[in-house]
């Protein structure tokens, strides 16, 4: 019962975690391998509002979405949208640049030390049956489902989503309808970061996080995506969902690949995956359609 | 008219095609098709739009694989040989959407074709070949522009350079006349119709109409991924089935009322072009 | 994917005027090889001719430089030439290395600096490490070099990462993969910078080899057009893997000589991503492709960060080497990506690029004119990026 509980709720969370990815590939067609550390920022931002505020970190959370929005703002508009017509390969090396800069920025002003943000409802939680419910773990997952109904919802609700959606399928025409694809970009860069700010205030109160951790999110991120496929908000959560179940039940299988084997079985899972089933297992081929 | 509308009689069968089908999700692309090309003949393959025709081609050439069935070249089966391989035993091909070498000059291209196309040249034996296909398609005043700065017509011809580069036994042309002017049409025609005299057996895949039934000594008609004829030109184009596949159903019945049905169509399959 | 001809083909000057000229700097089929050759002969000549100025300190930075010159020229044959963003190549540098450390610790005799065994024992470790990378270069390269784009890029990122958390799990060398083998003391040090020029020398013969050969030829079609190249008869899976093996042999021979020089390592110094973006970037910066652009490109980077590690006063890390701060990275990896991704050497043959008889614009022939030509094409060139 226990494994299963686990599994469930750490499957929400990498929804959250690879929600931002998703959207960023899906319409843009660029890998964002400063992902991670976006997430980490989010985390140290979170840790930062809670510790010298006194607020929950889960209000804590709307502070790194608004500080990351802003920065993957800027990022896409004063950096990023110059380079996209350039070989794929450009691309993947700058968000590798900011990747390295936001690592380094991170350790000069927050060293390398191990930080846990510490919830008001640590250690509270209900039991089920055999199985317990972390409190902390069960809101995070929560709001990871409820992020990506949220921006499921924007997408296919919302104008603006409509417009997000119409550039992703064919630029030149959305250009031609009027809709300015910086600004667009613009927004999708943001909205993607503010989620991983979102995925990066609930892994600080779950786990200890540290600058260059956000390697192994993006890893995942990739590994998730690839799973679930490039499809819709949702695929994003059947993708964290299959990631989890091989990360909660592989140690119960073999347990001498269980531990400290993580970025090895995340790599492993997308490789695998690539080869026999290029689209994801649940995937389409587009993120709208 | 040429000598060789009809066919010599003891000729040799160098493709084949057996009940060759191929899915894409299901949805059947190119649905049990089976024909035969003989060495030394035009075989045209036309069809509306959507028909299997290029998926065919890639069957062929191999970049796909047929669902199921079997492509035989020269006697072999050749369903799970690699492009490469096919390339080796002599099967070239064109692509509907041109494929240059973008950062390669236009003589290098051709020369790539020479040189990996064909066993044991050099480089500049390949290069030489380069120039000679190029002088022979009209090109080699441009053999120094980059692969993608050439108009429609010259990517086609290059195409077609490319594919000729490597000495091929049957070439396959996936609509090298598609977006050309009446006037390229005409040189495209002659072009194949020269290859073919040199011994090459030509497949021409066109949406074009009058062009196939000009230079094709037979013409196999492709509709929903299925054959629905096979037969020299005139006959195939007064057939009945083909004119509805093409211009549906109402205007074959109004056609067929108003006119001798036994007419050859070409007339108005040239309104098509 | 097509792209946009039609501006490029209605103005295009060339159509009327008579064959082939052959211009030189761009024509691969042209004479450009040799004097790229001669280029890097006298680069590669001025660095070895360093160590007899007698200044220590400027034998160890280039030591460093032409380690790098080494990592970008065989990145260069997956990536320049072959068009696959190979993103882990970092992973036969860190095999290389861990390859000459684990053969100087499976014989604990040489620790004595008499031992006659001594030298062997390197050659061992250089040997194995090459094996090993060519080996795990080709099996790992079989299925993920049918991964295309972004695919294969990550693939080979998350393949140095695997990599490294194995070497750090399974305790290869030591606790936790801290390698701080037995080397002896080696009088002669400049060995290993002239171990190093060597190697660059032959990455330099190898590239240009490349730039003419059958294999070569074979590569950029495939880069250029991997489809295409398989219908011309290119057996494009053997021809992309062997480009992936060549680029990690002279990686981990590169390994295993900076295993010896740092005389100590880690996991996390040998398999950082930080190495494998490097060969990238640096690539990029002189130009990806070319027989130049690898060796100039390490050279500015390496240079330049050595300089500003020196001028803030940062110039050693922990085992004495210094590969530049992530920071100044991921500054120069932006200012590239931006404003130069064609690399140097292609914005100095757009620049001097001579217009076509009779092309358009009515351009004078004076020196003026032919460099604000030069700068408006080059503008061009890099604003082709932008959206």
């Amino acid at each position: 019962m226990q494994p299963i509980v686990d599994w469930l709720l750490l499957g929400s969370f990498y929804a959250a975690v690879a929600l931002g990815f998703s959207l960023v590939w899906g319409i843009m067609n660029i890998i964002n391998l400063a992902h991670g550390v976006f997430i980490i920022t989010g985390a140290y931002i979170a840790y930062q509002v809670a510790t010298n505020l006194h607020l929950s970190p889960f209000l804590a959370l709307f502070f790194s979405m608004g500080m990351l929005f802003a920065l993957g703002w800027i990022i896409q508009y004063g950096i990023i949208n110059r380079v996209i017509r350039g070989p794929l390969l450009v691309t993947f090396l700058l968000t590798f640049g900011l990747e390295l800069l936001l690592t380094d920025t991170l350790q000069n002003l927050f060293t390398s030390d191990n930080r846990f943000i510490n919830s008001t409802i640590e250690g509270a939680g209900i039991n089920l049956g055999s199985a317990h419910i972390s409190l902390v773990r069960f809101i995070s997952a929560a709001i990871a489902i409820v992020l990506t109904a949220a921006l499921a919802a924007f997408l296919s609700r919302t104008r603006l989503g409509n417009a997000i959606l119409a550039t992703g399928m064919d630029r030149d025409a959305a250009r031609l309808m009027g809709i300015d694809i910086r600004q667009i970009y613009a927004l999708t860069f943001a909205i993607s970061a503010a989620l991983a700010g979102a995925a990066g205030a609930l892994l600080g109160q779950m786990q200890a996080f540290y600058p260059t951790r956000g390697e192994l999110f993006t890893l995942r991120s990739f590994a998730i995506v690839v799973l679930g496929g490039l499809g819709t908000p949702w695929a994003v959560v059947a993708g964290g969902m299959v990631f989890a179940f091989i990360e909660t039940f592989l140690p119960v299988v073999l347990p001498r690949v269980g531990v400290g084997y993580e970025n090895a079985v995340a790599f492993a899972v997308f490789v695998i995956v690539l080869l026999v089933r290029p689209t994801g297992l649940f995937g389409k081929a587009f993120y709208s359609q | 008219m040429s000598a060789n509308l009809s066919p010599p009689t003891a000729s040799e069968t160098i493709l084949e095609l057996q009940h060759v089908t191929k899915r894409y999700g299901g949805l059947p692309a190119v649905d049990d098709v089976s024909f035969a090309v003989q060495r030394g003949e035009v075989l045209g393959v036309i069809g509306p739009n959507g028909a299997g025709k290029s998926t065919m081609v890639s069957l062929i050439g191999g970049s796909a694989a047929p669902t199921s069935g079997k492509v035989l070249f020269q006697g072999q089966a050749i369903n799970t040989l690699p492009p490469h391989r096919r390339a080796h035993l002599g099967i070239g091909r064109t692509f509907q959407l041109t494929q240059p070498f973008t950062g390669l000059d236009i003589r290098e291209n051709v020369m790539v074709g020479a040189f990996f196309g064909r066993r044991g040249l050099s480089r500049s034996q390949a290069l030489h070949v380069a120039d000679e296909v190029l002088a022979r398609v009209g090109l080699a005043h441009k053999a120094t522009l980059k692969g993608d700065q050439l108009t429609v017509a010259d990517r086609k011809r290059l195409e077609v350079a490319r594919a000729l580069a490597m000495d091929p036994r049957i070439l396959l042309l996936d609509e090298v006349m598609a977006g050309l002017t009446p006037a390229e049409v005409t040189d495209a025609i002659e072009l194949i119709r020269s290859i073919n005299r040199d011994g090459v057996t030509v497949l021409v895949v066109e949406h074009i109409v009058r062009a196939i039934a000009s230079v094709s000594d037979r013409v196999l008609v492709l509709h929903h991924g299925r054959k629905i004829a096979e037969d020299t030109p005139d006959t195939v184009l007064s057939d009945p089935k083909v004119i509805e596949a093409y211009l549906g159903e109402r205007y074959a019945k109004q056609k067929q009322a108003e006119k001798d049905p036994a007419q050859p169509a070409s007339e108005w399959m040239e309104g098509l072009a | 994917m097509p792209r946009e001809t039609s501006s490029t083909a209605s103005n295009s000057p060339v159509a009327g005027s008579g064959p082939a000229s052959g211009d030189a700097t761009t024509t691969r089929a042209g004479r450009g090889w040799l004097w790229s050759l001669l280029g890097g002969l006298v680069i590669l000549g001025g660095i070895a001719a360093i160590p007899t100025l007698g200044s220590d300190t400027l034998t160890s930075n280039w030591t460093i430089i032409t380690m790098y010159i080494v990592l970008a020229q065989s990145w260069n044959f997956i990536g320049g030439f072959t068009g696959y963003s190979a993103f882990g190549n970092v992973t036969f540098f860190g095999i290389g290395a861990y390859a000459v450390a684990v053969s100087f610790l499976s014989n604990p005799k040489v620790i004595s600096p008499y031992d006659p065994q001594r030298p062997q024992q390197f050659f061992i470790g250089l040997l194995a490490g090459v094996v090993i990378s060519a080996i795990f270069a080709f099996l790992i390269g079989l299925p993920t070099l049918r991964l295309k784009g972004h695919y294969f890029a990550i693939a080979t990122l998350g393949t140095s990462v695997a990599v490294e958390e194995i070497v750090t799990q399974r305790d290869v060398a030591g606790s936790g993969g801290l390698a701080s083998p037995p080397f002896p003391p080696l009088s002669l040090h400049i060995a290993f910078y002239y171990g190093f020029v060597a190697l660059a020398l032959v990455c330099l013969l190898l590239t240009t080899w490349l730039a003419r050969s059958k294999f070569g030829y074979a590569l950029v079609a495939i880069r250029e057009n991997e489809q295409a190249a398989q219908t011309l008869g290119i057996a494009t899976t053997w021809y992309k893997v062997g480009a992936y093996v060549l680029s990690a042999i002279p990686t981990a021979i590169a390994g295993g000589i900076y295993a010896y020089y740092s005389s100590g390592f880690e996991p996390a110094t040998v398999f950082t991503s930080s190495i494998s973006v490097t060969m990238v970037l640096v690539t990029f910066l002189g130009g990806s492709g070319t027989v130049l652009g690898p060796i100039i490109g390490a050279i500015i980077f390496e240079y330049a960060s050595q300089q500003f590690a020196l001028s803030s006063g940062q110039a050693t890390s922990v085992f004495g080497y210094h590969f530049g701060s992530d920071t100044l990275l991921g500054v120069a990896i932006i200012i590239v990506a931006i404003a130069l991704p064609q690399g140097l050497v292609r914005v100095v043959q757009e620049f001097t690029r001579r217009p076509v008889a009779g092309g358009a614009g009515a351009s004078g022939n004076s020196r003026a004119n032919q460099f604000v030509e030069g700068v408006r094409r080059v503008r061009k060139f890099i604003a082709a990026n932008g959206i």
